[in-house]
């Protein structure tokens, strides 16, 4: 019995290091959005090539990348990462820059990668992921009779009194705060970031979030990793908690949790991938991330969580096969952020302006966290 | 003739004390072979990465590097209008062999650090490039981006060009150089460090203080107790000790949450009303509360291990001699316990000061702590060489107790058992 247990422990051991040694490592953020990346295009990519696939999780932003490249030994070959770190990420060198149309495959029809894509790529070494959005819910069950519709709700304390669940940084929470103080968005949410990039702008955003975190009958509760705004709200930690659409869809529709998301001026962002230069395996990355971010791959993950594909290609492949959710009963176009019914008001998060001004606002909400 | 006989010789010829040195020699050679892995693996895992910190933390030659033609050609600048168009030539070329050699993103990053906006005119500054026409850099420059022709910016790239500069050190405290070279304090709405390096100090003086007033009592009992009660007690001690810190923070989240276990106690007792529970987390209070329980032990055992070796006749002795209970704890007592007190303090304050995982998980935003800055700028700003300062001046920071207890109590008195 001993010798078989040690014989086993070897053979795990064994089978560890060698699989570890040439599996595709991609770092994403965790929770039910890796389930998604990992069921939708992870494994039945690993299928395909013959190539393991690893996924660890991180919480976003290029320090340990970096830090892995300074030691000398870097372990991620793929990372899911916000638009902003991809372009520093790009031009400081840390990632691989693709060829579109050769590194991609093109859609079932035949068009090009570059042009079956949503939009521009932000860098050469993005490709596009998921669309997701910075949306707010409320538990239906605790809120009362009188349900909140409009941005401008989650800053009224005073028909809904209690804590708001809100990102610990500055994205997105500047760009709510001016939308609910009257800023009309404008296509895209254009006019936000004039007004943010002005003084006096950017100081009306901040005094907004600053009055409702001090608010008496208000308060904030800052949250930085996706799983915790739903966990919020269910425990009645807060009224309204901002998050990310996927997050409360899960909770909502995946887990049968009683809450409710509002649409208006959501926060709509895109997530890429990026293949990172010098990763232990840059060849079977470059194969799994072409596989993982075709037109079949994006589909698939949107069977598991509701953020769209980047591919415009994957979302007929979607709405042919409505009702889409795994559990075969719901539809998915309707949850996605970049329906029509969703998007009546929205902005556009833009990553230029805070790979630009991101220090220097950041500091000032940090110090207007501090001062709390 | 008269010294060479007085020298003693070995039996081979050579002076003894010659050759005694050389045996002491050797055996000092082999004294410290015996060390020498302790003082290595020091050196490696202690020594270096200070010291690398301290460099890191006012290295500034990869900029310096990066731009030298310009940096050279402003040394006559003024910094009060423009630079001149020998400047804006210099950057271009500068710049033309950063875009050739895939370098210039981490120059937008640096100089982002600097002065907000950067990074966006400088991409766009690359993507000219090739445009450029021999003749009027200046011209062509502030065509591409009104900003190049804002002088800020021009002296924000002065602002980087020694090697070597302290201003991440001045960052740290909310000050600044400014153009004429005096240091002065940043702007209002950012400034953030010196209230989070006195919260931080505040919020260690009293986790140790707290620690102190439960843990002595804890510390008196287990020492005074018979064997069969204390050994069961100092297992209530030791267990979350074992336990990990992510464990024990959560289970503070468990209990202190609005919905919590504790609140929900209070409620049930009729000690708070069911729509006004207590806020216990995400605020300074849940900070002092996690951070005490998780820290007292540090304190509970340097102190029980000095007031076992307290004979108990000495108690007896006050007591036989006419001391009330209190004289007798006060005069007699407590003196000798004064070494475990400054064990426990000391430990606990150092571990106090840099905390960070728990102000993190329940500390919201106004129980976090200088940690929690460090972090930040480790892992979203990606300011390392100002993570490095800050580092460092904990460091010192922590230093400085130990040497304001060295000099008022004497570290000779310290005693962890």
């Amino acid at each position: 019995m001993r010798k078989l247990s040690k014989l086993l422990l070897t053979l795990v051991f064994a089978l560890s290091v060698s699989s570890t040694s040439y599996a595709v490592v991609v770092a994403s953020w965790g929770g039910a959005y890796t389930e998604s990346q990992k069921l939708g295009y992870g494994d039945p990519a690993a299928k395909k090539l013959g190539i393991p696939i690893d996924w660890v999780d991180y919480s976003g932003g290029l320090s340990e990348v970096k830090a892995q490249k300074a030691a000398g030994k870097i372990t991620w070959d793929i990372m899911d990462v916000f638009a902003m770190d991809t372009i520093n990420g790009c031009d400081e060198g840390l990632f691989v820059k693709f060829d579109f149309d050769k590194d991609f495959p093109p859609a079932p029809d035949g068009t090009k990668a570059s042009k079956d894509f949503f939009t521009s790529m932000p860098s050469k070494c993005a490709v596009g992921n998921i669309l997701y959005s910075w949306t707010y819910a409320y538990h239906d069950g605790k809120i009362g009779s009188k349900k909140p519709k409009t941005i401008k709700d989650f800053f009224d304390t005073k028909t809904w009194p209690g804590k708001r669940g809100v990102y610990k940084s500055a994205m997105h929470n500047l760009e709510m705060a001016l939308a609910a103080s009257g800023t009309k968005p404008g296509k895209g949410g254009k006019k936000i970031y004039k007004q943010l990039s002005k003084e006096k702008g950017l100081k009306k955003a901040m005094a907004k979030m600053e009055a409702l975190c001090k608010d008496p009958n208000g308060g904030c509760v800052f949250w930085s990793a996706g799983a915790k705004p739903p966990e919020l709200l269910m425990q009645g930690e807060v009224v309204m908690a901002t998050g990310w659409n996927g997050r409360f869809f899960n909770a909502e529709v995946g887990e049968g949790a009683p809450l409710k998301q509002v649409w208006d001026a959501q926060g709509l962002d895109y997530q890429y991938m990026v293949v990172v230069k010098g990763g232990p395996n840059e060849a079977d990355a470059m194969k799994a991330i072409a596989e993982m971010t075709s037109t079949e791959g994006l589909a698939g993950s949107a069977k598991y969580i509701a953020y769209a594909p980047w591919r415009k290609s994957s979302l007929k492949v979607i709405e042919a096969g409505e009702p889409w959710y795994k559990d075969g009963k719901t539809a998915m176009m309707g949850q996605m952020p970049t329906h029509p019914n969703n998007t009546k008001s929205y902005i556009l998060i833009d990553a230029v302006f805070w790979a630009d001004n991101g220090t220097e606002i950041g500091e000032k909400w940090e110090a207007m966290k501090s001062g709390l | 003739m008269s010294s060479e006989t007085q020298k003693i010789l070995t039996t081979d010829g050579i002076p003894l004390e010659v050759s005694l040195k050389k045996v002491e020699r050797r055996n000092k050679f082999k004294a410290f072979l015996l060390v020498s892995p302790l003082l290595f693996f020091l050196l490696i895992v202690y020594i270096s990465p200070i010291v690398g910190m301290l460099f890191n933390s006012v290295d500034d030659r990869m900029v310096t590097n990066m731009l030298p033609k310009t940096f050279s050609s402003m040394e006559t600048w003024d910094g009060k209008e423009l630079p001149s168009e020998e400047v804006f030539k210099s950057f271009y070329q500068d710049f033309k062999i950063l875009v050739d050699k895939d370098e210039h993103g981490k120059l937008a990053t640096q100089l982002n650090y600097e002065k907000n906006g950067f990074k966006s005119i400088l991409k766009k500054y690359g993507r000219k490039l090739n445009n450029f026409e021999e003749g009027n850099y200046k011209e062509q420059t502030v065509d591409i981006h009104e900003r190049w022709g804002n002088v800020d910016y021009w002296r924000a790239i002065q602002r980087r060009a020694p090697a070597y500069s302290y201003s991440k050190y001045l960052k740290g405290v909310d000050m600044y150089q400014n153009e004429d070279g005096k240091i002065v304090q940043v702007e209002e709405d950012r400034r953030i460090y010196k209230k989070l390096w006195v919260r931080t100090l505040k919020i260690a003086f009293y986790v140790t203080l707290l620690c102190f007033l439960m843990a002595y009592p804890i510390a008196h009992l287990l020492a005074t107790l018979p064997m069969k009660y204390s050994n069961l007690l100092m297992i209530c001690v030791l267990l979350p000790f074992w336990t990990s810190l992510l464990v024990r923070t959560a289970s503070w989240m468990i209990l202190l949450q609005q919905q919590g276990v504790v609140n929900d106690f209070l409620v049930w007792i009729g000690f708070v009303a069911d729509d006004n529970r207590l806020v216990m987390m995400y605020n300074a209070t849940g900070t002092y509360i996690a951070m005490t329980q998780i820290l007292l032990p540090f304190m509970v055992l340097p102190l029980y291990s000095v007031m076992k070796t307290i004979s108990p006749s000495l108690v007896r002795a006050g007591k036989s001699l006419g001391g009330t209970p209190f004289i007798t704890f006060w005069k007699v007592y407590f003196p000798l316990t004064i070494p475990g007190i400054g064990a426990g303090s000391l430990l606990v304050f150092i571990l106090a000061i840099g905390y960070y995982i728990t102000p993190e998980l329940v500390g919201g935003a106004s129980g976090t702590l200088i940690s929690n800055q460090i972090a930040y700028h480790m892992k979203y700003t990606l300011d390392w060489s100002f993570a490095s300062a800050m580092g460092l001046m904990l460091l010192s920071g922590v230093l400085a107790v130990y040497w304001i207890y060295n000099k008022l109590v004497g570290i000779d008195n310290i005693k962890l058992g």
